[in-house]
C-alpha cells in the first residue's frame, strides 16, 4: 500500500510540474501586457510592480484595434449563424432521402475535406474579385461557410442517421411543411452536434489569419490576429503594446473554453472521427 | 415522391452552391493555372505546359522547402504524439484534479497561431527573451543561442512551439481512448502476473491503436499545413531555413507574383495529403486491434 501511495504522489507531482511548464508562455504574455516595455526587457518573468494599463489605453488610442475586434466578432458571428443553418439543412436532405444522387452529393462534399486552403487560394481571390466580395467582410464569410460544408455534413449526417423518423412523420401528419419539420422538430434535436460545430468553427474563424489578412482591404484595420501580426513588424520597440493585443485575442477564447469545456472535448472527438 | 425530391434538392442547394463555388471551382481552376505562368493580376494568361512541375522537381528552393516540411512534419508528429500519450497516461492516472489538468494541457490549443507565435518569438529573443535570460541566471550562458536567428536552430525552435500548441489536442483523444480500455482486461492481466510495463505494451497500447492512427494522421496533415507560426516568428528565414512548402507557395504567389507556379506547388501538397490519407486507410487501420 505504501508503494502505491508514493507512485501516486510522483504522478501528481510530475503532472503538476508539466502543467506549470505548459502555462509559462501564457503567464509570460499576461504579465507582459501589464508591464512597460522597459520592465519586460529587464525582468521578463517577474510579476508586474503595479497595475499598469497604459498598454491597453495606447492600443485603443494609437491603433484601430476596436475596428479589428468588431471585424473579428462580425466574421465569427455571421459565419456561425449561417453555418449552423445551411449545413444541417443539407445534411437533413441527404440523410432523409437516401438514394444514388444524395450519396453522390455526400461523397462530393467529403472530397472537400482533403483539399488544403493554400491550394485554391489564388484562384479563389480572383473569383472573389469577380463577385465583388474581395475587400469586403462578406468575402471571408462565404469562404468560411463553404469550408465548413464537408466536415459539417459528415458530422450532422452521421448523427441524423441515428435519429428515428417517427417524430418527423407525426409532425407531417399534423400538417407541418417540410421546412417546418426540419426547423421545429429536427433542428432542436441536433443540439449536441450544433454545439460541436459552433465550437470547432468558431475557434477556427476567430483564430484565422491568412484569409482576413489577404481578403480584407489593406489600408484599414482587419481582424485581431492580423492586427497582432502587423504590430510585430510595426512596433518592434513596443512589445508591451503587442502583448496587450495578444492578451485581448486570447482572453475571449479562453473564457469561452472555461465555460464550454465539455463541448470543446466533444468537438475534438467529433473532429478526430474525420481522420 | 416528386415534391419530396424537390424539397431535398432545395435543402441541399445552399450548401452545394457555396461548396461548389468557393471550394471546387477554385480548386479546379488551380489545376488549370498550374499549367500557366499566371502572375495573379495580368488578365493575359500564358500556357507553359509542365514547366511549373519541372521547376518544382528540379529547383533547389523547392527541395529545401520539401526537406524542411518533411523534417518538421515527421519530428513534430513523433514528438507530439509521444508527449501527448505521456500526458494522457499521467492525467489518466493522476489521483486528483484530473479534469483540471486535462484543461490546462489543452489551453495552448485554443490560442491562435499568430498569438502563440508572437509569444514564443519574444520568449526566444536573443537579448531579452526569458529563455536566454533564464539560462544566464542559471549560469548556463554557454547554452544561450539566437534561437530563431540561426539556421541551425530556427526550424527546431518553431517545432517546439508547434508541439507545445498541439500536444493537448492529441492528449484529449488518447485520454478518451484510454478511458475506453475495459478494466476487466487490465485486471485479468494483473492477476496473470503481468508487470505494469507488460500491461502497457501488451494490453493498453494495442487497444488504443485506433487513437494512435487518428492522431498520427492528423498531426502529419497539420504539420504539412503549418503557416501562421512561420509567418510571425521567422518569415521563412533566416535565409530559407524555415521555409516550408506552404510558406514557399505563399511567398511565390504573393511576394513574387508567380501564382501559376504557386498553384502547381499546391497540387503537389494535395498529392502528399492524399498519399498520407491512403497510407492511413491501408496500413495503420489494418493494424488496429478491436475487442
Amino acid at each position: 500500500m505504501k508503494k502505491f501511495k508514493i507512485s501516486s504522489f510522483v504522478i501528481l507531482f510530475a503532472t503538476a510540474i508539466l502543467a506549470a511548464a505548459f502555462l509559462v508562455p501564457i503567464y509570460f504574455a499576461v504579465i507582459s501586457a501589464l508591464k512597460s516595455n522597459g520592465e519586460i526587457l529587464k525582468n521578463p518573468l517577474s510579476l508586474p510592480t503595479g497595475l499598469y494599463l497604459k498598454n491597453f489605453t495606447d492600443l485603443f488610442s494609437k491603433t484601430d484595434f476596436l475596428t479589428a475586434i468588431w471585424h473579428t466578432v462580425f466574421l465569427t458571428g455571421v459565419s456561425e449563424v449561417l453555418i449552423v443553418f445551411i449545413v444541417p439543412l443539407a445534411a437533413y436532405g441527404i440523410s432523409r432521402h437516401p438514394g444514388t444522387v444524395t450519396k453522390l452529393v455526400y461523397t462530393y462534399f467529403l472530397c472537400g475535406m482533403m483539399i488544403p486552403f493554400h491550394l485554391y487560394m489564388f484562384p479563389l481571390f480572383k473569383e472573389l474579385k469577380l463577385f465583388g466580395l474581395f475587400g469586403t467582410l462578406a468575402g471571408p464569410v462565404v469562404v468560411y461557410i463553404s469550408g465548413s460544408v464537408a466536415f459539417g455534413c459528415l458530422l450532422y449526417t452521421s448523427f441524423l442517421n441515428s435519429v428515428p423518423y417517427d417524430m418527423e412523420e407525426a409532425a407531417r401528419i399534423d400538417g407541418c411543411s417540410e421546412f417546418q419539420v426540419f426547423w421545429k422538430v429536427v433542428f432542436p434535436l441536433l443540439g449536441p452536434c450544433t454545439a460541436s460545430m459552433v465550437v470547432l468553427n468558431g475557434l477556427g474563424i476567430w483564430n484565422d489569419f491568412l484569409m482576413p489578412y489577404l481578403v480584407l482591404p489593406s489600408n484599414k484595420a482587419k481582424t485581431i490576429n492580423v492586427a497582432v501580426y502587423s504590430f510585430v513588424g510595426q512596433y518592434t520597440a513596443r512589445w508591451d503594446i503587442v502583448f496587450a493585443g495578444a492578451v485581448i485575442a486570447l482572453v475571449p477564447a479562453l473564457a469561452l473554453y472555461v465555460a464550454l469545456q465539455k463541448h470543446f472535448v466533444k468537438g475534438i472527438m467529433a473532429g478526430a472521427a474525420k481522420g | 415522391m416528386r415534391s419530396n425530391s424537390r424539397t431535398t434538392a432545395a435543402f441541399i442547394a445552399p450548401a452545394f452552391i457555396f461548396f461548389t463555388l468557393f471550394i471546387i471551382v477554385p480548386t479546379a481552376s488551380s489545376v488549370y493555372y498550374s499549367f500557366t505562368s499566371w502572375d495573379g493580376i495580368n488578365p493575359y494568361i500564358r500556357f507553359v505546359g509542365l514547366a511549373n512541375f519541372k521547376e518544382i522537381f528540379t529547383s533547389a528552393r523547392f527541395g529545401n522547402a520539401l526537406k524542411n516540411t518533411v523534417l518538421i512534419t515527421i519530428f513534430i508528429s513523433a514528438l507530439e504524439n509521444a508527449l501527448a500519450l505521456g500526458l494522457a497516461l499521467l492525467v489518466d492516472n493522476v489521483s486528483r484534479a484530473r479534469n483540471f489538468f486535462r484543461a490546462i494541457f489543452y489551453v495552448p490549443v485554443i490560442l491562435s497561431g499568430i498569438v502563440s507565435g508572437f509569444i514564443w518569438k519574444i520568449m526566444f529573443n536573443y537579448n531579452f527573451g526569458p529563455i536566454n535570460q533564464a539560462l544566464q541566471s542559471l549560469g548556463l550562458s554557454a547554452l544561450k543561442r539566437d534561437w530563431l536567428g540561426s539556421p541551425a536552430f530556427a526550424l527546431a525552435s518553431v517545432g517546439v512551439v508547434l508541439i507545445w500548441k498541439g500536444a493537448g489536442y492529441y492528449m484529449v483523444i488518447y485520454l478518451a481512448s484510454l478511458q475506453g480500455v475495459p478494466q476487466e482486461v487490465v485486471e485479468a492481466s494483473t492477476i496473470d502476473g503481468a508487470s505494469s510495463l507488460q500491461r502497457f505494451l501488451r494490453i493498453t497500447l494495442p487497444l488504443i491503436s485506433g487513437a494512435f492512427t487518428i492522431n498520427f494522421t492528423l498531426s502529419l496533415i497539420n504539420g504539412l499545413k503549418v503557416f501562421d507560426q512561420v509567418a510571425v516568428m521567422t518569415d521563412g528565414g533566416p535565409g530559407f531555413a524555415t521555409e516550408t512548402i506552404v510558406y514557399l507557395l505563399y511567398k511565390v504567389g504573393f511576394s513574387e507574383g508567380r501564382q501559376g507556379f504557386g498553384t502547381a506547388v499546391g497540387l503537389v501538397l494535395l498529392f502528399i495529403i492524399m498519399i498520407l490519407n491512403w497510407i492511413q486507410q491501408k496500413f495503420l487501420k489494418s493494424r488496429e486491434v478491436q475487442l
